[in-house]
């Protein structure tokens, strides 16, 4: 049991915890991510499938892709993910791994 | 040359000020009365400067460039950081000039902490002190250790570095009194599966054994143990630096509550001579 999924983030996971940071902390970020998300996901390089995780709000995908957990916490209450829509998806995830 | 006056130390999380009525009235009320008794122990003490050992939640560091240990030198620092946080934006002041001779002092004892000259706090110190309502006046020095982002700086180090910085704290001579607050843990788990889980054995035994001032016993139990408390209880770190900065003080638990709904183990004690 390790409290880490990644314990060095992949490249792929560097990408996509770089947009959930910016997104956060840039002063027009998210108005700008949630005014046109593919124009602002279109800055970054990104694969596939950690663009669509975010783009989808896949909060169990995000988490499987390795986003740092503080940066896909704060994301969701960020963006207003409703909590049992983000902790459940998470649990869900429970005895699959 | 200053005494180190009060050293204290409490949980935080930030559903404290964003979804407080998660929890029952009752318990609420009893969480926050422990905070508000912390405070007024820390004010009592009449500290000229508060260290908060704390951890950065990937605000102010980035996987671009993370400290293991960062020591803050700024006038001011604003926070919170968090545009979601329900906390009022405000300034609270920085000691600069002990942050600098921190910095100095611990790389003199073969510590390397990274050097921040400004910092926009996030709930990891805020919370805390706004609930013990110390959140104003005393200038603060922050220190952020990496809880956050593996690879992590061992348990043992953690409690070496508190060592060093209570030594580097009782040489420093432009002040008389000064105090420690340090925060995170103890169990919980954030955006994984066990996200929820509050493992209240591994909390009584780390306070028991905090209790039982044996601190090679403590880093060996954080070390083994952490991963059967979730992500959150990396933060014992701090407790660690604590108890390593308190030289032998006894450590008095004032508090222990597993709080689900808040998702985490709220504790909160107190180390005296």
């Amino acid at each position: 049991m390790s409290n880490w999924l990644q314990n060095m983030p992949t490249a792929e996971a560097y990408g996509l915890n770089k947009v959930l940071f910016e997104l956060h902390h840039k002063p027009d970020d998210l108005a700008a991510y949630l005014g046109d998300k593919e124009a602002y996901l279109d800055r970054f390089a990104l694969t596939g499938r950690a663009r669509a995780a975010i783009r989808d709000n896949d909060v169990a995908a995000l988490y499987l892709a390795g986003a740092n957990p503080y940066l896909l916490r704060a994301h969701c209450i960020g963006i207003k993910i409703p909590e049992p829509v983000s902790v459940g998806a998470l649990k869900a995830l429970a005895g699959k791994n | 040359m200053a005494e180190i006056v009060a050293i204290h130390a409490a949980s935080h999380t930030p559903v404290m000020l964003n979804f407080p009525d998660a929890i029952a009235a009752s318990e609420r009320e009893e969480i926050f009365a422990g905070f508000r008794a912390m405070g007024a122990a820390i004010a009592a003490a009449r500290p000229q400067a508060l260290i908060v050992l704390s951890d950065d939640h990937v605000h102010n560091f980035f996987l671009n460039n993370l400290p293991a240990l960062c020591i803050g030198a700024a006038p001011q620092y604003p926070t919170p950081v968090e545009h979601w946080l329900k906390a009022e934006k405000r300034i609270l002041p920085g000691d600069a000039a002990l942050g600098a001779y921190l910095l100095s002092r611990l790389m003199e004892s073969d510590f390397d902490p990274a050097l921040s000259m400004e910092l926009t706090l996030d709930h990891g110190v805020l919370a805390p002190l706004e609930l013990a309502g110390v959140a104003r006046d005393i200038p603060l020095v922050p220190i952020l250790i990496n809880c956050v982002q593996p690879p992590l700086p061992t348990m043992r180090r953690c409690h070496a570095f508190g060592v060093a910085l209570g030594r580097a704290l009782r040489t420093y001579p432009a002040l008389e009194r000064v105090a420690i607050l340090a925060t995170g843990g103890i169990s919980h788990d954030l955006a994984t599966p066990r996200m929820g889980m509050v493992n209240e054995a591994f909390d009584r035994e780390f306070l028991r054994l905090l209790e039982a001032g044996d601190a090679a016993g403590v880093v060996k139990y954080s070390t083994e143990h952490v991963h059967e408390a979730g992500n959150g209880a990396e933060e014992i770190r701090m407790w660690l630096a604590a108890m390593g900065a308190a030289d032998g003080a006894h450590f008095h638990r004032h508090y222990y509550r597993a709080v689900p709904n808040w998702y985490t183990g709220i504790g909160i004690g107190e180390w005296k001579a």
